[in-house]
């Protein structure tokens, strides 16, 4: 398990991370999410003990990986800057890796790459972004790492790939329980791998959970009445106990996103007896949205002939 | 065996667990009928392990799936009744819509004889 304990880093007097805790079990698939700048490169960093916290702990296992060479080879940190490898074949590469991560598998990585067609004695200067993308990736799951950090790990990568490193990564999972902790803008690609995710921003842990709570507390909320019922304000509907994160109307027809549990909406709404009464599950997308709407990020007033909300 | 869709907004999980109830319910999936391991199925669906665990944990506590420990998990006994409650209470919601945009009962209760004796029908045109 990796744990960060009031994690503070700074940057030049900046604050990146603001005292965060939360822990990553092992064997889980966990995607760290986040506003552009919030702070998730930092926090791959720390947990690959590239950067050693200004204050607090970052553990795997209960011992910190900064500056514990028996740590640091349990975590493989496939970054979002390729530039580093730039002289390296793949061949060259997997050699340089392979004095630090001695479960290295040269079987495992020619089997990965002949379902890719990267040639492994060109150097990755003469690589596209995609297939520097791939090459990297491959690298770090042939290291066998128990914990692969992939930092922006499907950018750049073409639908087929992506879905091909999909694959791989489960397949890891299964075979040697490997923890998996992606960042990314991308949503549908968490929704898709991973079971847990924390949303940073802000420099904190905004939410730290598993998927299926987090979307099982968030809903849209459909309401429509019928045109002669009186009309409802965003306080009055928040009067039955619900906290609306979002309220839109158009005549006598209501968007909501809301919180709570399902049947709980369900009934207490049903009460104002609307016509319409539907609650439809949020993507993640939209989760990510609405919960930063609230602390105010993204919050842009676009001029428009008709205004749609109030 | 199972087809998911990734993109929709229904969790995975629980697109799991209602597509094995429907298979149960239709007979695809007759009582006793082993289901695939929970390794396996990630790797075919290539989906997170966890998720599919998590659906086949849902099934077994609602008890539509029961396992046994080294051989794994099989088709239990549907429960007719509670299948009964979830059609009739679609049937309403269908029903309450209909009439309120004007929909008489009479005209629903004749839709009805129409599709029962068409269902009828069927029964007899399989058989022979």
């Amino acid at each position: 398990m990796i744990s960060f304990k009031q994690v503070t880093k700074a940057f030049d007097g900046q604050t990146v991370l603001d005292s965060i805790s939360f822990d990553i079990p092992k064997g889980s698939a966990f995607g760290l999410i986040g506003s552009n700048g919030a702070g998730k490169s930092t926090i791959l960093r720390l947990m690959s003990g590239v950067y050693q916290p200004d204050s607090g702990e970052v553990l795997l296992d209960g011992k910190p990986i900064f500056n514990s060479p028996d740590n640091k080879c349990r975590v493989f940190f496939v970054s979002d800057e390729t530039v580093q490898y730039h002289s390296f074949t793949i061949k060259s590469l997997a050699n340089f890796y392979k004095l630090y991560y001695p479960r290295f598998s040269d079987a495992l990585l020619e089997k990965m790459l002949k379902a890719v067609s990267l040639p492994t004695n060109k150097p990755l200067s003469t690589f596209s972004k995609g297939m520097k993308r791939q090459a990297i990736t491959m690298i770090g799951i042939a290291a066998q790492p128990e914990y692969l950090l992939l930092d922006e790990a499907f950018d750049g990568l073409d639908p087929a790939m992506r879905k091909l490193v999909r694959q791989l990564l489960i397949d890891r999972m299964l075979e040697e329980n490997m923890t998996i902790i992606i960042s990314t803008h991308n949503l549908t690609e968490i929704n898709e791998i991973c079971d847990s995710a924390a949303l940073i921003h802000d420099n904190r842990i905004i939410f730290s959970r598993s998927l299926d709570d987090i979307r099982s507390n968030m809903h849209k909320l459909q309401l429509a009445f019928p045109t002669d019922a009186p009309a409802y304000t965003k306080e009055q509907l928040a009067e039955t106990g619900t906290e609306i994160l979002h309220f839109e109307k158009q005549q006598s027809v209501y968007h909501l996103v809301v919180k709570g549990d399902e049947e709980e909406l369900c009934e207490r709404f049903s009460a104002l007896h609307p016509v319409v009464c539907d609650l439809i599950p949020l993507t993640l997308e939209e989760i990510f949205i609405y919960e930063l709407e609230v602390l105010g990020y993204g919050n842009y007033v676009f001029e428009n002939d008709e205004p749609v909300s109030q | 065996m199972f087809d998911i869709d990734l993109q929709s907004r229904v969790p995975i999980y629980e697109q799991l667990y209602r597509k094995i109830i429907e298979l149960a319910v239709k007979g695809a999936l007759p009582e006793g009928s082993q289901l695939p391991s929970v390794r396996q199925l990630a790797k075919d669906l290539s989906v997170n392990p966890n998720t599919v665990s998590k659906a086949y944990q849902n099934l077994e506590r609602d008890g539509v799936i029961y396992s046994l420990s080294g051989r794994g998990s099989f088709i239990g006994k549907i429960q007719k009744a509670d299948v009964h409650s979830d059609i009739l209470k679609e049937f309403d919601t269908a029903a309450q819509n209909a009439m309120r945009v004007g929909v008489d009962a009479d005209t629903l209760c004749d839709r009805i004889r129409t599709l029962s004796s068409e269902f009828i029908q069927n029964g007899k045109e399989h058989q022979t």
